[in-house]
């Protein structure tokens, strides 16, 4: 019994540091809990990019399913996903907003006009495809922040209710459309075709 | 010579604004020093490691502004820490809260010391003194034969 107790222990807590390291190998410390999911899309007021007289608010997304994509010319990721989202329009009809934001459009010290970043938006979208219905222009980065963004890309998608059901960071590829955002864009659809009109 | 001074002027000036370009001012210095305690507590989300102060990243700055706005208005340091967490979670802190799952972090260390210090006491008590008696008397036979 005693012997049992003198080797048993101290194995048993060596099996479970294992077990906890190992797990470790495969957690990815990028990978952080979104605040904002299952909460409203937060308050805001931003220009159209294309036509800054026109005003969005967050009743822009009551009534459909809206994939809601954190991008910009001057992120990579982003330019090599616009083929694929535009495929996605085209096959599967999903609705995707663009929330746009300059990394050299600084507020406080900004010299690029929006001339200038409508003719970059042009330039990349008609050379990789449009996906976007519109694009808000979050002038300030203010909404990213609200909405918890790290950096571009990243996805939210957002019901017909105006509630973010999903926090997706880094680009939407055939696999994470297929395993992760395509199922439940799908489910957000039924819920919306289920509720009395 | 004259040309000479000047272009050393001019490059000098742009130094100055290169330096300047997101020089915050505080009304007074309590603000000043609530800013840098901030920013060096609050974590870059994008980055592994790196306090907002440290990182170059855009999130960095946007967040330094927005630490400077939020002290602006008078907010306080729990107001802006709350403020934050409520965008990015406990992560953006390098102060993590403790719960549940954080508090082994602080018990983890006691207890194996605990453990541990219950160990050697209680294999010290173990040894029977009979046993000692016997092995003294042992050692008197042997010298005994010696003899």
């Amino acid at each position: 019994m005693k012997r049992w107790i003198v080797f048993g222990v101290p194995l048993l807590a060596f099996v479970i540091l294992v077990g906890f390291l190992f797990s470790g190998l495969f957690s990815d410390p990028r990978a952080l809990d979104s605040q904002v999911k299952g909460k409203p899309v937060p308050d805001f007021s931003l220009p159209d990019l294309m036509n800054p007289a026109q005003t969005y608010t967050p009743d822009v997304f009551k009534g459909k399913v809206t994939l809601l994509n954190v991008w910009g010319v001057w992120c990579v990721t982003c330019a090599v996903e616009l083929p694929y989202l535009t495929q996605l329009v085209e096959q599967e009809q999903v609705n995707i907003v663009g929330l746009y934001f300059d990394q050299d459009l600084d507020p406080d010290f900004g010299t690029k006009t929006i001339e200038r970043v409508q003719q970059e938006v042009v330039e990349i979208t008609s050379q990789f495809g449009n996906p976007y219905q519109f694009h808000i222009f979050d002038v300030f980065r203010d909404t990213s922040l609200d909405l918890g963004v790290t950096g571009a890309p990243e996805h939210f998608l957002i019901d017909s209710n105006g509630v973010i059901r999903m926090h997706h960071i880094g680009d939407i590829n055939e696999r994470v459309w297929r395993n992760k955002v395509g199922p439940l864009y799908h489910q957000l659809h039924q819920e919306l075709a289920g509720q009395p009109q | 010579m004259k040309r000479g001074l000047l272009f050393i002027a001019l490059l000098f000036a742009s130094l100055v604004a290169q330096a300047t370009e997101e020089a915050y001012e505080f009304d007074t210095l309590q603000q000043r020093l609530l800013f840098q305690t901030l920013t060096a507590e609050l974590r870059c989300p994008m980055c592994q490691n790196q306090n907002i102060a440290d990182s170059d990243a855009m999130i960095s700055h946007d967040m330094r502004r927005k630490v400077y706005t939020l002290i602006k208005q008078g907010k306080n340091e729990e107001e802006i820490i709350g403020y934050m967490k409520s965008r990015y979670g406990d992560f953006i802190h390098y102060k993590p809260p403790v719960t549940p799952v954080t508090m082994w972090l602080w018990l983890a260390p006691i207890l194996f010391s605990i453990i541990a210090l219950l160990v050697v006491f209680l294999r010290r008590r173990t040894t029977p003194p009979e046993d000692m008696a016997a092995k003294l008397a042992k050692a008197e036979a042997m010298l005994e034969q010696d003899k």
